[in-house]
């Protein structure tokens, strides 16, 4: 009986529908609207008609400006970069100095006195321990200097302003204005600008946001550019002009990785991202002054932890594997040594090697361990001295002494030309794999998101390392 | 219907202060459970964290609160489970944020819901409202970011508010923590049920869209008697929502 | 590495590029041709000469064996095969040359139909498809849908009337919405009416008619008609087609007494310092970006003015009920205003 009457109703809403025909949503948003103009009129005063205060309307025209929007934005996003970078130097160094220099030792020594087996102490301390105090010393910092930046600039209402600015550009390559915030932030960490895609409510811009967040230069990637540049970029040029040469190489390749950025927004908008809704819309919201020391608080809470916390949590892992495949013996090589020999070849046509691919295959889980992880297994294959043992990650205090181990496994220019090109183009980081599949819930687009800019680095450095060895 | 007066004292007559809790995250057990709604950019999470005593951060973006936070106050020896709902414009769409919201309005059965409105830009923000008032009996408008109203020289008459509306309004500045104990005041009276609200309707809507929901809505009401908001279910069959048309079918929203 | 050299390394590199381009190149490539290929040719063809007699005789036009080989792109033996097997399983009789559709074969027909439509009224409102694709997507798609996806799809999009050319829709009982309306090439001068139905086919025809700006549900009024040309406003502008165009678009006409804003004008041409009211959102903006634009507030009669220019030009930052909302201009454009 009950379920008679609601079919009665459903199709009875069927026939009124048909009859209302499609103008009904249009009617009713209207309506509402009518009606809200109805009370406001009874109830609100303004006393004059200026619609914006003059200090707002003013620093809007600044800030959109012919003359000084862009420049103004480049300074910004410099002065946050310099600052992170150059801000987190000396913490860096001194949670480095005390979890990998005192901490480590210590555990060392703790282990041996209470007589715990080599394997489990390499295993957990040398493996596990040292990889998450890697990602901690390494990550820690930027991430607590650059988001609270980010998130002020946020709060002030400044960010919106530069999506508006730059919405044209993105518009080209198919993408939403607030891309370039996203972009932005996933130069401090991409997962965090996986997450922070969110705010594009077109779910055609938001994928291609998501997709393209890796062709940002992370935290964990900006000391290896730095540290490859200066030992071999820095070193082709005059010694007055290093600095600056290195300097540029580093930004250069944060350059390409914006133009590859459009690039693939561009051809996944025109290709397998065609189907999906695209809608664009922008609020420009008042200014209003960030409260300081909530904002840094949150900011830390909320973006900083969270993400370390899953840095920590794939890191771990990844400690362990790098220990067990230097320690683990297959025959008379480690499967280390094996998986490098294996991968020479292939390495060799991409202008790089065997070790740099195990690296990058090992340490997937935190960019920030790809060196160390480099170093070791230059040692652990050419058997020169140096490091501290197989399965132990290692930094060497002098630019110098490092460049040296690299040389001796090998390394040219080309070497590290490709290296830098490599670490801008390889998948994401673990961290932010997940972070992806979280946020899209598709498999599909998570596979893409990690395949395609590890397809792209392949092409790229071979075809570096071709032209390189035709020319030279 | 009555307006509390604003003020920002936690002294006043009404406000019991020492009544008041703020229980943070732990939300296990409670007497009332409080919806939060608002546009995006009305500061609707500061007023949830004034309340609660959390720290959430929200940025100045719509869509930002994508899943619902929760929180919890004890007020007067009754506990309110509070519950952040994404800010939108309206609940209209096929949005998820807008589902999310306007899911938890209708089925998540809120004791009250809080509708946190940008005061300086009433009219926008009065869209949003008046369709949650299509949904619910109970509710309370929270006219935030009073101060900024001020800044532009805006008044606003919240006596001739609460009549045009039918809920209780009040006036708060959360940043500054401004008229939130007259908020939470409010809150416990419409959850008590010290204050009956009787909800705008909305009205300008053509003729052949308010007979064909009339025509509903009583079709519904006969199947359903005991439901407040059969106008609204009525919308969303016109609109041809398959979500309800399934939940109709299987009686679920009683 | 004896036999390795740039040169042989680059040229295998460009050979296995070429040879997936090939491949995988959109629409063309050879994986998608396979693929599309090896599903089930023999139900296509019957669908597709089903719907063919369908359209006919509702146009009261009968076809013989012929017609039907010419019209149909598939190889003649094919089509003749399935026009057999179509007789012996009674969706058609055919007598003397003649194939006529029996009650069954036009109720299949009108469920492929249904399925066309739905999925044309499916691709506008909820994907981001360009409007040119919608019609051969949906040929494809219609062989594909069984008849609960059919249902299902027709209750997601709220069993909807027409599709976005304006065809109805048929219901899973075969219930079938009548166009009443007039050819746009017969009205007289000063008509008023509302665009009801864009025929989309034949395909150059709907192309330009598209390229021109003309959609479902405007209101247009006629203000010069002869032989060579039809000139009609709609939406604050003017549109010269030439008549046999024309005769694709279908208008109902409506009463004298509704008002035709003229000076109507687009949101994208308003000047910093002017001011505008809103008379509506054109037909072509549709679904989700339809209905985000009412909620921000660009409701018939609301108020608007520019907020902020934008160094690049695009977007413009426009105030609507005190708050400033950024619109790119192939958005703005689709807003009609009237200055005050």
């Amino acid at each position: 009986m009950k379920n008679k009457n609601i079919e009665h109703i459903i199709s009875l809403s069927n026939d009124l529908r048909w009859q209302i025909g499609d103008e009904f949503h249009d009617n009713l948003a209207e309506g509402i609207y009518a009606d809200a103009a109805e009370i406001v009129k009874d109830a609100v005063h303004k006393k004059d008609q200026i619609n914006k205060l003059r200090i707002d309307a003013r620093i809007d025209k600044i800030i959109t400006s012919k003359t000084w929007g862009f420049p103004l934005m480049f300074l910004i996003l410099a002065l946050v970069l310099w600052l992170t970078i150059i801000g987190a130097n000396y913490p860096s160094s001194m949670l480095a100095g005390l979890l990998l220099d005192t901490l480590h030792p210590a555990l060392k020594g703790l282990a041996s006195t209470i007589g715990m087996p080599w394997w489990l102490d390499g295993f957990l301390i040398d493996g596990v321990y040292l990889a998450v105090a890697w990602v901690i010393a390494v990550m820690l910092p930027p991430m607590a200097i650059f988001f609270p930046l980010f998130t002020l600039l946020e709060d002030f209402g400044y960010l919106p302003r530069v999506a508006f600015n730059l919405d044209h550009l993105f518009k080209l390559s198919g993408a939403h204005g607030k891309q370039a915030l996203t972009m932005s932030m996933g130069f401090g960490c991409n997962a965090a600008g996986v997450v922070a895609t969110r705010i594009i409510d077109s779910p055609r811009e938001r994928l291609i946001a998501i997709i393209t967040n890796n062709f940002s230069l992370c935290n964990g990637r900006w000391p290896t550019q730095i540290l490859i540049a200066t030992i071999f970029i820095g070193a082709v040029v005059p010694t007055a002009f290093s600095g600056i040469a290195s300097l540029g190489a580093v930004i250069g390749i944060a350059i390409l990785g914006i133009f590859f950025m459009f690039l693939v927004s561009w051809a996944l908008s025109k290709t397998v991202l065609k189907g999906e809704v695209s809608t664009f819309n922008l609020e420009l919201p008042p200014y209003r002054p960030p409260r300081f020391w909530k904002t840094i608080y949150t900011s830390l809470i909320d973006r900083t932890i969270i993400v370390l916390w899953r840095a920590i949590v794939f890191a771990a892992p990844a400690g362990a594997v790098i220990w067990l495949i230097s320690n683990v013996y297959l025959g008379d090589q480690s499967i280390a040594a094996w998986l490098i020999h294996s991968l020479d070849g292939f390495g060799f046509l991409l202008g790089l090697n065997g070790v740099i691919l195990v690296a990058y295959i090992v340490a997937i889980p935190a960019n920030e361990i790809v060196i160390p992880t480099i170093l070791m297994l230059t040692v652990l294959v050419t058997g020169i001295d140096g490091g501290a043992g197989a399965g132990v990650m290692f930094e060497l205090d002098s630019v110098s002494a490092t460049g040296d181990v690299l040389k001796a496994g090998g390394w040219t220019l080309l070497t590290a030309v490709n290296l830098m090109l490599f670490s801008l183009l390889h998948n994401p980081c673990s961290t932010t794999i997940y972070t992806i599949y979280k946020e899209t819930k598709s498999l599909k687009w998570t596979t893409v998101a990690s395949i395609l800019p590890v397809i792209m680095g392949f092409v790229v450095t071979f075809l570096v390392a071709q032209i390189w060895r035709l020319l030279i | 219907m009555e307006v509390k007066p604003k003020s920002a004292c936690e002294t006043c007559p009404q406000f019991n202060a020492e009544g008041l809790k703020k229980l943070g995250v732990n939300t296990s057990e409670f007497d009332h459970v409080i919806a939060l709604a608002g546009n995006p950019n009305t500061g609707k999470s500061t007023v949830f964290n004034a309340l609660t005593g959390l720290r959430q951060h929200t940025g100045n973006w719509p869509g930002k609160t994508v899943t619902r936070a929760e929180g919890a106050f004890e007020y007067n020896k009754e506990k309110y489970k509070l519950v952040d709902l994404p800010g939108t414009y309206s609940l209209l769409s096929t949005s998820e944020d807008e589902e999310v919201a306007r899911n938890f309005i209708l089925f998540g059965k809120p004791t009250v819901t809080v509708i946190v409105v940008d005061a300086s830009r009433l009219e926008r923000n009065l869209n949003l409202v008046l369709q949650i008032l299509e949904i619910t009996d109970r509710a309370v408008l929270c006219l935030n970011l009073m101060d900024e109203a001020e800044r532009n020289h805006i008044e606003i008459d919240t006596r001739s508010l609460a009549r045009d509306l039918g809920i209780p309004v009040v006036p708060t500045s959360a940043r500054y923590n401004r008229g939130i104990p007259e908020l939470i005041q409010t809150i416990s009276e419409v959850a008590k049920g010290t204050i009956v609200c009787k909800p705008h309707r909305i009205k300008n809507i053509p003729k052949n869209i308010e007979n064909a929901v009339q025509k509903l809505s009583e079709e519904i009401k006969k199947e359903y008697p005991e439901i407040p908001n059969s106008r609204w279910i009525a919308f969303r069959l016109l609109e041809g929502d398959a979500h309800i048309i399934e939940l109709l079918r299987t009686g679920e929203f009683v | 590495m004896n036999t390795y050299n740039p040169i042989t390394a680059l040229l295998i590199f460009f050979t296995i590029s070429v040879f997936l381009y090939l491949l995988f190149r959109p629409n063309k490539g050879w994986f998608w041709l396979i693929k599309a290929n090896s599903k089930s040719n023999g139900k296509i063809v019957v669908e597709d000469i089903l719907k063919l007699l369908y359209h006919n005789e509702n146009a009261d036009k009968h076809l013989n064996i012929n017609d039907i080989v010419r019209t149909l792109k598939n190889s003649d033996d094919l089509i003749l095969e399935s026009i057999n097997k179509m007789a012996t399983h009674e969706l058609v009789t055919i007598e003397s040359d003649m194939v006529k559709l029996t009650q069954s074969g036009s109720d299949y027909a009108l469920r492929i139909v249904r399925a066309h439509r739905l999925w044309e009224k499916f691709l506008a409102e909820k994907t981001g498809f360009d409007e040119v694709e919608w019609h051969e997507r949906a040929e494809r798609k219609e062989h594909e849908l069984t008849k609960d996806e059919t249902d299902l799809l027709a209750s997601k999009l709220g069993n909807p009337q027409f599709d976005p050319h304006g065809d109805p829709i048929p219901t899973n009982t075969g219930k079938i919405a009548k166009i009443k309306g007039n050819v746009l090439s017969e009205l007289n001068v000063d008509t008023i009416g509302r665009i009801i139905h864009i025929k989309d086919k034949p395909d150059i025809v709907y192309k330009q008619i598209l390229a021109e700006n003309i959609h479902i549900g405007s209101l247009i009024r006629v203000v010069e008609k002869n032989a060579s040309r039809i000139v009609f406003h709609s939406e604050g502008e003017s549109f010269v087609l030439a008549p046999i165009i024309a005769g694709n678009i279908t208008v109902s006409i409506l009463e004298k007494d509704v008002v035709v804003e003229e000076n109507l004008a687009r949101l994208s041409i308003l000047k910093a310092g002017e001011t505008a009211k809103i008379i509506g959102i054109s037909k072509e903006i549709r679904g989700d970006s339809r209905r985000r634009l009412l909620d921000l507030g660009f409701v018939k009669g609301a108020d608007v003015s520019i907020d902020l220019l934008n160094p690049l030009g695009d977007p413009k930052a426009f105030l609507i009920k005190g708050t400033s909302i950024a619109l790119r201009t192939n958005q703005a454009s689709k807003i009609l205003i009237k200055k005050v």
